[in-house]
Parts: C-alpha cells; structure tokens; sequence
C-alpha cells in the first residue's frame, strides 16, 4: 500500500487537526440522488465528499426459507473493485464485511416487514435484493453503503406476481437505522474518515442507530477503550438527526 | 420478559468451560476451548517466509488466520469451505491478535493461524478467538496479553452473558448478540460486534458484563498455560 503524507496526518490528528480542516466530528457534505437506474425497482446514488456509491434495489419472487414459511427475504450484497481505490493496487478487502455490516443494521432494526411480502406461505414470497457498488472510494464506504441502501428501499416501488399496482416496500420510516462510522488515529477519534485517514488509522467503530443502537462492527487491528466505545454511541446519536432528515425530505418530495 | 434462563445459570454466570493446550503435536502451538456446548480448536504454525509475497511487510510480521465451521459442528450441516459469514469471522479475530501479537518482532514473517469450530452452540467466535490467543502463548509467540472473548447481550429485558443458541434465537422480546474481546490486563477492547437493539446505557451494562466474563475466561488462560510451562521446565 502506498501511503502519502502517513506520519504527517498523523502527527497532525494528534493535535485533533483534519488535513481536509474539518473539525473531529465534522461530516462531509452528502448529496443522494434518487432514481439513477431504470431497470431497478429503487435506486440510490449517494455520495459522501468524493466517495461514491451507487445501490439498487429489485424485488423479486422466491421461496421463503425453511425455517421462517411466514416470511419473505432481505439480500444485501456490496462490491467495490479496485478500480475504485486511489491507489490501483489497494485492494478494497474489506466488501465482505461493508455488505453484512449493512445487512445487519437493516435486518436487526426490523425497518422491513417481511412478513407483509408474503404471496403463498411456504411456497412463495417476494425477495428484497439491495446491491450496493462502490464506484470511487475516498473513505468511509460503510456510512456510503449503507444510506444509498436506505435511500433505494424508500425509493422502491415494485410489482411482482400478477399485482395488480406498483406497491412500496413495507417501510417503518420512524426507525431508520443510519450508520455512523468513526476512526482512531492516536488517541484522537475522528467521525466521518477519508481514505487517507482510514489508510493511517489504527481501528475503525461502525455503529448503526435507528431508534436504538441496532449494530456495531469494530475494524482495523488496533483497540477501543470501554469510554472511547460510549463515547462514539453518544456522538452517533447526536449525529443521526442529519442524515435522518435528508432522507424524510426525499420521501416528502 | 426473560427471567429465569434456560439453563437455570446466573445472568452474568458463564457455562462451564474447559481448555488444554498442546493437542496438535505438528502445530508450533495448539489449544482446545470449550464453553458449554461450543467448542473450538485452534492451531499455530510459523513464523516463517510469506507467500503470497505481495502480502508481505517491511516493518512488521502478518497474521493469515482463518476460522471454519465444521459440516458436523451444527444440526443440520454446514458446507464445507469458508462462506461469507466465515470470512469476516476470520476477519475480526486477525484484527483482534493482530493487537495482543508483538508482530513487530519478527518482520517480513508470517504467522499462520487455523480454528476450527467442532460444535456450535453460539459465541463460536469468541471460543474462537479465545483458542487462538492460548495457541499463540502455546507456541510461544510475544504478545501483549492474552485475549479473552465472550459474547454478552440482552434478552428481553435482562443484560445476559454468554448466550446459547436457545436463547439467540429467543424471538418474542428479541434477543442482542455482543461478542466482545479484551485485553484484560490493559482493558483494551479488540472485538466488537453488535446486532439486535439497546440503549447506550443498555450498551454500556453489556460491554461491563463483557468484561466480568473475560476476567473469568483470563483466569482459566492463565491457570491452563502456568499449568503447561511449569510441565516443561520440569521436564
């Protein structure tokens, strides 16, 4: 991996100073754009400063799982290619862990009600697939995966199996669960991190909040303290109502 | 409401647990770990030339570990070979040694750590990890501290530690799975995951329970490996 200015971000994040001048729980300005892809049933482009991501998302009818006859499916699959890198050779190896951390969060606050895609039990319901692409990666893809994800569903409008009129995804709108992620360079935690400050840091704290904490994902070799952890919870708390915001206006409009 | 468990145990009690070292006579370090009904056996080689070359570090050695679930290790059977799930596993239990190992003692050298899990009864990660940690101070490698990982949570309304499988799956007030790893002696958190829905103040209990646990599971590290060296200095 090639690493431009590393003990320079270093030395300056240690004096909680952001080479981009943001402050440490500053975010980068987020623009979503709604309806990209034509063939999807719901689509999103979000970017997050110049991190880019595109997800779309299709309904389709399948076979409910053995073990849940009463309910339909959520797929959550992410992929970046390395093309999306600054650096060519900095292969993006975390995707694996950016789609099932993304899965989690919208699985585990129960936003989707599976139950309501339901056709024939046990034989058919209908499949919610979210793919999500990266297509430039300036830090940050968990935050970026994971609002184009909510922002496709909401956008979403599907019809399947002789319906007889487009229907919305069942959505519970009030419970959004928004991700945050923070970085740990030092001692110092900045939210919000570009690709250079994810590349220089020690660990990274992904933590999805809807109306409670639904997931978190630790990352990176270094460590948290039990404070350092409290204290990001309560930052993305506090951070929510943004995001949350942006995401009401699209589905008034 | 969850007010008796279902095994009658203690909220913040552990199942019993049982681990050795040394049961992989070809591995530099070997460790067995058994929490109730999960149980995972870890394996160290190395260090030694890294291939692929490309992954290779001036500065420091690199961890490649891998965790699998064995077919037999469920009810019904796991396909062989690593899926996605066993990936990130593989993933957050690299990042967690890759703290407790001193790697900078050995540069341009890898270690090449496998664990696999011969029952599942929930928190095989944390078993996992658990196994690796005594493997590494098996073989002998620098570390920071021992990792000790448990899986905390919450079940309806009560803050839980080391969840069964039972009780995971316990859907009417939700359950929330914590797998959580520390470096005892520095009180550093490694591992953290979390899915399912609490408060930050419900967060806060959790990662507290998580710590009495890894205490617990610290001690009996201790105990096994004191138990191990004094062997072979006497003989």
């Amino acid at each position: 991996m090639t690493l431009e200015n590393y003990e320079y971000i270093r030395d300056l994040a240690a004096k909680q100073i952001r080479l981009s001048g943001r402050s440490p729980g500053q975010r980068r300005p987020i623009e979503i754009k709604n309806k990209v892809i034509n063939h999807s049933d719901g689509s999103a482009r979000v970017k997050i400063g110049k991190t880019d991501v595109i997800a779309g998302v299709k309904v389709l009818p399948g076979e409910p799982f053995k073990d849940r006859p009463n309910e339909g499916g959520l797929i959550v699959n992410f992929e970046a290619s390395e093309l999306a890198s600054k650096y060519a050779s900095d292969r993006i190896t975390y995707s694996v862990e950016v789609g099932r951390v993304t899965d989690r969060g919208i699985r585990e606050s129960n936003i989707i009600d599976l139950s309501n895609l339901i056709i024939e039990p046990a034989k058919k319901a209908g499949f919610v697939y979210i793919d999500i692409v990266a297509v430039n990666n300036d830090g940050n893809l968990m935050d970026a995966a994971n609002i184009a994800a909510i922002s496709a569903l909401l956008d979403a409008k599907f019809k399947i199996e002789n319906m007889e009129d487009y229907k919305e995804v069942p959505l519970d709108k009030t419970k959004l669960p928004i991700s945050h992620t923070f970085v740990k360079i030092g001692d110092t935690i900045f939210f919000d991190p570009d690709a250079d400050e994810e590349n220089v840091a020690d660990c990274r704290l992904t933590i999805a909040v809807g109306e409670k904490i639904n997931s978190i994902q630790k990352g990176g070799s270094g460590f948290f303290t039990p404070e350092e952890v409290d204290f990001c919870a309560d930052a993305a708390f506090k951070l929510r109502e943004e995001v949350n915001e942006m995401l009401m206006k699209q589905i008034k409009s | 409401m969850y007010e008796e468990r279902f095994d009658k145990r203690g909220f913040d009690e552990l199942r019993p647990m049982e681990a050795e070292t040394g049961i992989i006579p070809n591995a530099k370090g070997s460790a067995r770990f058994r929490i109730g009904n999960t149980e995972a056996i870890a394996a160290v080689y190395g260090p030694e030339e890294v291939k692929p070359k490309h992954f290779e570090k001036v500065d420091k050695g690199i961890i490649m570990c891998k965790y699998d679930m064995l077919p037999f290790s469920v009810p019904d059977r796991a396909k062989p070979g690593m899926d996605r799930r066993d990936m990130e596993i593989s993933d957050v239990i690299t990042n967690a040694l890759n703290r407790a190992i001193i790697l900078e003692e050995f540069p341009r050298s890898m270690i090449t750590i496998r664990v696999y899990v011969t029952q599942a009864d929930a928190g095989t990660r944390c078993a996992s990890l658990t196994a690796a940690s005594m493997a590494c101070a098996d073989a002998g490698l620098p570390m920071r501290d021992l990792v000790a990982a448990v899986a905390a949570g919450k079940i309806g309304d009560s803050i839980c530690l080391d969840l069964t499988k039972e009780e995971e799956d316990f859907h009417e007030g939700g359950a929330t799975d914590v797998p959580i790893a520390f470096l005892p002696s520095k009180n550093e958190i490694v591992l953290l995951q979390l899915d399912g829905k609490v408060t930050k103040e419900e967060l806060k209990k959790i990662v507290e329970m998580g710590k009495v646990g890894a205490n617990k599971i610290y001690e009996l590290e201790k105990s096994v490996l004191k138990g191990r060296f004094l062997n072979e200095s006497k003989s």
